[in-house]
């Protein structure tokens, strides 16, 4: 391979100017720290659908309730154990709706209309029979005792009749008085659940706040003190890290009662030992670098510099932090529910929700289904955006 | 390393002591006693005698005193609201059986979740890492009172597989361990699976191919004791975590636990009950983490030798 | 005649991510004969740590040597199955790394580390092995070995650790060990003497030698040729002397000025950087890689890859200036001429 035997034309060897291709190629636009991280969060779908999900369960909560015509305390027994969706039947022109419980109501495109008078009892043969519209309906759940002995959870339980004739579904609908269908005490679960979105996502916020400035006050001073003090504040923070705090939780709310401001104050007073610990570090990191500084200042104020700086050095990892302490605390919140320490009756949170739907799980299933459905997506939601914000936010990554 | 023992002998000493004093005095904050709550209202004097039975009038210090003897000589005082039955006692019917299915839980968090994690990070981006990751993430944000009653639901309830409570055969022991041992399992398999992906990257593993080692040996000899580090820090919050969700399987699966005393002690406001299972629970974890903080000197050669 | 031990033919290296596919090495051909120290020069990403890993096999997905010939001691690497080559890795060819701190695993005895290339490769007992790796500590200077053996990574200090990863890499008596910035993360104390350590054991082993580097200054003593790389590709390739005092392209020229030296007389030296930014891998220049930062670029720079002039003594560099067509240009060649 030479260079000997290649000819080429004589413009060839005219010399071109390089300087023009040095100058910094693309100019592309500066970004602040926070526009770059932006930027970089949106590029991360999971997170996107985390922060939208987030975005509209928030606004469910605050506006959903409004859009139903019940109050999350308003009882109705009659109606109480509908579902969300239904088989009906049809008698004349009258749709009926056979409820578990073996009571009939009368239905139209899904609405509930009223809870059918019942005209005979016959206890013996474990009848019933319901006037629909003036034609006698004949509810016989005989069957329901030999299907239970056989454990056969498919066994027939039960016939509704019109004279001989047996009569079968005729369809299927959604309910549409109740969307979500109703509780024991025949209240609406549709505005419960929000209204649980609204105490959920409240008790789960403002704990975290509470958290953070415990935190931050905690880890601030100790990060600032140094030395001997904060030594010691680090090692009672240490300490307090190996408690399993659940446990002092239930503790608090025993002491101080249950209800909405006792669950806050006491998740947000145990858990802050993590933020106190990222406070801490990111001070001390701070002092450090400006230490120098200072000294070169001539005694401008330490304490204004590093609050100059620590703010946004810090800020990227408390965010992250709290982001992913909200979760914590709907699970935190929906335990302590669950064990009965929640918000009072009537108030309704997720916890709640799912600790009364409990008892009639085998019957009336879609009373867990929604809060449950409702705490997963949630966590899930903000489990997504954590992590998103956490990669955003690294500055290393920074481009 | 005997010296970062005998650290953590002392850490864990005065931990529990901590732990003894704070739920001693937040105990007896409550306002009224643990009389006062009975549905039947008791006469003035028989309230009177079981207040000086239970030594209640003492002066506080002196009952705290006579607390930390107790706890000292593991003597944790009668239960209130079931006269005759001591705390000791509720304990030690209710801790094996508590423990027995921890343990169970335990075991299948590591002997499942470790693998399962590794395989994950192995196959990165195909097949099984998805249906791990899907599985892990949805694990992480279930519940494990939902997890626990949606199992009670469809296999009790509906295809009667399972049964629904008690601890009598080897059956009724899957529900209980699935759900207590169903976030620990997901975190686990998503902590071993980063952990190794990241150890993969590191550069001795280079040097090991390097040296003309079969990847086998270069990813369970060289990579695998580095990226269980973690995993291993995270056992003691396991434990706690195991722990605590016994509160909600025991109510769940109507076993006959600690956990389930625990609760029925919060409801009734039995408060010695309270008191006592607190600080055993409390004890037991901080034991447990101190545990693993020797295990974790023991692999891990910079703390062995290190300090 | 000592024959070549290594000889990569036109080798093409790339890796093809989901941003497309980075040409890191476009067309490297070089050898290396028995006993040699060959020294590949140049910045980061010009492709000559992926040269080294594409002749140890060891590219990680995405990376791929698409073309190509890698011929170690006559036999094409290339061709080999999965069980030869780690057979030959830490046998026959081995390699030391930039970083000791890091290259090194934490959890496991040096000793231990040692051995295991040992037993692997050589079939001994354990008790022997251990005996070999002792030796093999003390053959790189590290004091008290039979101690030694037994530390942790972490016991070590930087320089130590480099030295236990020269152990490493020597303990099968290999006939090539290529080192990759082994003296970047040093001291400027102790790279001296790991280097002086290579030179000393390679003649008393006989083994051949790369030495990959971004610092001319670390290959002046220690090697016989030098390649200088830039943009995937090698711009020069000559012996020291050629190098230093006779070099033939812009590049190394510019290289040269923009080191301190020794060897010169004038008091005020001035250092003299080159100005711009490596190129884009993705989308490679057509022409010569160095065009857009050479001071002295023709239009035929931009457009046509420059082929190889060759002198008698087989010193090469690619560049037009060498065409037989080309203009006289006064070159700043970098070489003071002082003392030679």
């Amino acid at each position: 391979m030479s260079n000997e035997n290649i000819v080429l034309s004589k413009d060839m060897w005219e010399k071109v100017d390089t300087s023009l291709l040095q100058s910094d190629v693309i100019a592309r636009p500066s970004m602040t720290y926070w526009q770059d991280a932006w930027r970089r969060l949106k590029q991360n779908k999971l997170s996107m659908i985390g922060l939208i999900t987030v975005i509209i369960l928030t606004s469910l909560a605050v506006f959903g309730p409004m859009l139903s015509a019940f109050e999350y305390s308003d009882q109705d027994l009659s109606m109480s154990g509908l579902p969300p969706r239904f088989d009906y039947y049809q008698v004349g022109d009258k749709q009926i709706y056979l409820h578990k419980e073996y009571r009939l109501y009368e239905v139209e495109n899904g609405e509930f209309i009223q809870a059918l008078p019942k005209t005979k009892e016959d206890m013996m043969k474990r009848q019933r029979v319901y006037d629909v519209d003036g034609t006698p309906v004949v509810v016989d759940y005989s069957f329901a005792a030999k299907a239970r002995k056989s454990g056969d959870p498919n066994a027939k339980k039960f016939e509704l009749r019109v004279g001989e004739e047996v009569l079968q579904p005729v369809g299927k609908s959604f309910n549409k008085t109740f969307w979500f269908g109703t509780d024991a005490l025949g209240r609406d679960l549709y505005v419960r659940v929000l209204f649980g979105a609204r105490i959920s996502l409240t008790v789960a916020l403002v704990a975290t706040v509470v958290q953070f400035f415990i935190g931050v006050l905690y880890g601030g001073v100790s990060g600032y003190l140094g030395g001997r003090a904060d030594n010691i504040m680090m090692r009672i923070v240490d300490i307090i890290a190996t408690i399993p705090l659940l446990l002092y939780v239930i503790l608090l709310m025993v002491v101080f009662g249950s209800g909405l401001k006792t669950i806050i104050i006491a998740i947000g007073s145990v858990y802050w030992v993590r933020m106190a610990r990222l406070v801490r570090g990111q001070v001390l990191s701070i002092k450090e670098q400006e230490y120098v500084m200072a000294a070169q200042t001539l005694g401008a104020s330490t304490w204004r510099i590093m609050v100059r700086h620590l703010i946004p050095n810090a800020m990227g990892p408390i965010i992250v932090s709290l982001a992913m302490t909200i979760p914590n605390a709907i699970f935190t919140e929906s335990f302590l529910s669950f064990i009965g320490l929640g918000v009072s009756a009537p108030m309704a949170s997720w916890g709640t929700l799912a600790s009364d739907a409990l008892g009639g799980l085998r019957t009336y299933a879609y009373q867990l289904f929604y809060p449950s459905l409702f705490i997963s997506l949630t966590v899930l939601a903000f489990n997504f955006l954590g992590d998103g914000l956490r990669d955003a936010l690294d500055p290393r990554l920074r481009k | 390393m005997a010296r970062y023992t005998l650290r953590r002998v002392v850490s864990m000493l005065i931990t529990l002591w901590f732990v003894v004093t704070i739920t001693f005095f937040l105990m007896h904050s409550i306002p009224g006693g643990p009389f006062d709550l009975n549905e039947k209202a008791l006469p003035p004097q028989v309230l009177e005698a079981l207040n000086e039975k239970y030594h209640l009038n003492d002066p506080l210090y002196k009952q705290y005193f006579d607390y930390l003897k107790g706890v000292a000589t593991f003597e944790l005082g009668p239960s209130f609201s079931r006269p005759g039955i001591t705390v000791n006692q509720l304990i030690e019917q209710g801790f094996p059986v508590s423990a027995r299915l921890g343990g169970l839980a335990a075991l299948v968090v590591i002997g499942v979740g470790v693998p399962v994690g590794i395989i994950s990070a192995l196959k990165q981006n195909q097949w099984q890492d998805y249906v791990v990751t899907i599985f892990a993430t949805l694990g992480v944000a279930v519940p494990g009172f939902v997890l626990g009653t949606l199992i009670v639901y469809v296999f009790s309830a509906r295809l009667d597989m399972l049964p629904a409570y008690g601890l009598d055969t080897w059956k009724h022991y899957i529900g209980p361990v699935v759900t207590l041992s169903g976030f620990s399992l997901a975190f686990v398999s998503r902590l071993t699976r980063s952990s190794l992906l990241e150890v993969m990257q590191q550069d001795y593993i280079r040097t090991a191919r390097a040296k003309g080692l079969p990847e086998l040996t270069v990813i369970f000899k060289h990579a695998l004791k580095n990226s269980l580090i973690p995993v291993i820090t995270y056992m003691g919050p396991m434990i706690a975590a195991i722990m605590t969700g016994s509160f909600v399987t025991e109510k769940i699966f109507a076993v006959p636990g600690m956990g389930r005393h625990f609760v029925e002690s919060v409801g009734n406001r039995d408060y010695t009950v309270l008191l006592g299972t607190t600080i055993f629970y409390a004890a037991f974890a901080i034991f447990m983490i101190f545990l693993v903080d020797i295990a974790y000197g023991l692999i891990d050669p910079r703390i062995k030798l290190g300090d | 005649m000592s024959q070549k031990i290594l000889d990569v033919k036109n080798m093409k290296t790339s890796f093809y991510t989901h941003v497309g596919e980075v040409q890191a090495v476009r067309g490297v051909s070089f050898s290396l004969k028995k006993g040699e120290a060959l020294g590949i020069v140049g910045e980061s990403g010009s492709g000559k740590s992926v040269t080294s890993m594409s002749v140890m096999q060891l590219l990680q997905y995405p990376g791929k040597v698409k073309e190509g010939e890698i011929m170690f001691k006559g036999d094409d690497i290339l061709k080999k199955s999965k069980k030869d080559m780690m057979n030959i890795r830490g046998d026959e060819i081995a390699m030391i790394f930039q970083d000791p701190m890091t290259s090194l695993n934490p959890v496991y005895k040096i000793g231990d580390q040692i051995m295991e290339a040992i037993i692997r490769h050589q079939g001994l007992s354990k008790a022997e092995a251990r005996e070999k790796a002792i030796d093999m500590l003390r053959l790189v200077g590290i004091p008290s070995p039979e101690e030694r053996v037994d530390n942790y990574p972490h016991e070590f200090s930087g320089g130590m650790r480099q030295r236990a990863m020269i152990a490493i890499a020597l303990s099968c008596e290999p006939d090539l060990l290529i080192a990759d910035e082994p003296t970047t993360a040093l001291d400027v104390t102790i790279q001296a003497q790991i280097l002086e350590l290579l030179k000393e054991l390679s003649e008393k082993i006989d083994t051949s030698i790369i030495l990959i580097t971004h610092d001319l200054g670390v290959v002046a003593d220690v090697c016989d040729r030098i390649c200088v790389m830039y943009g995937g590709l090698i711009m020069e390739e000559g012996t020291a002397e050629e190098i230093f005092y006779e070099p033939m392209h812009p590049y190394t020229m510019g290289l040269l000025k923009s080191i301190p030296r020794m060897d010169e007389e004038s008091e005020d030296q001035r250092l003299i950087p080159i100005p711009g930014s490596p190129p884009d891998m993705i989308k490679p220049p057509v022409g010569c890689p160095f065009a857009a930062r050479c001071p002295y670029t023709m239009k035929v720079c931009m457009e046509k890859m420059p082929e190889y002039s060759v002198t008698e003594t087989g010193h090469r560099a690619v560049c037009w200036l060498n065409h037989k067509d080309a203009p006289e240009v006064q070159v700043d060649t970098g070489v003071k001429r002082g003392v030679k």
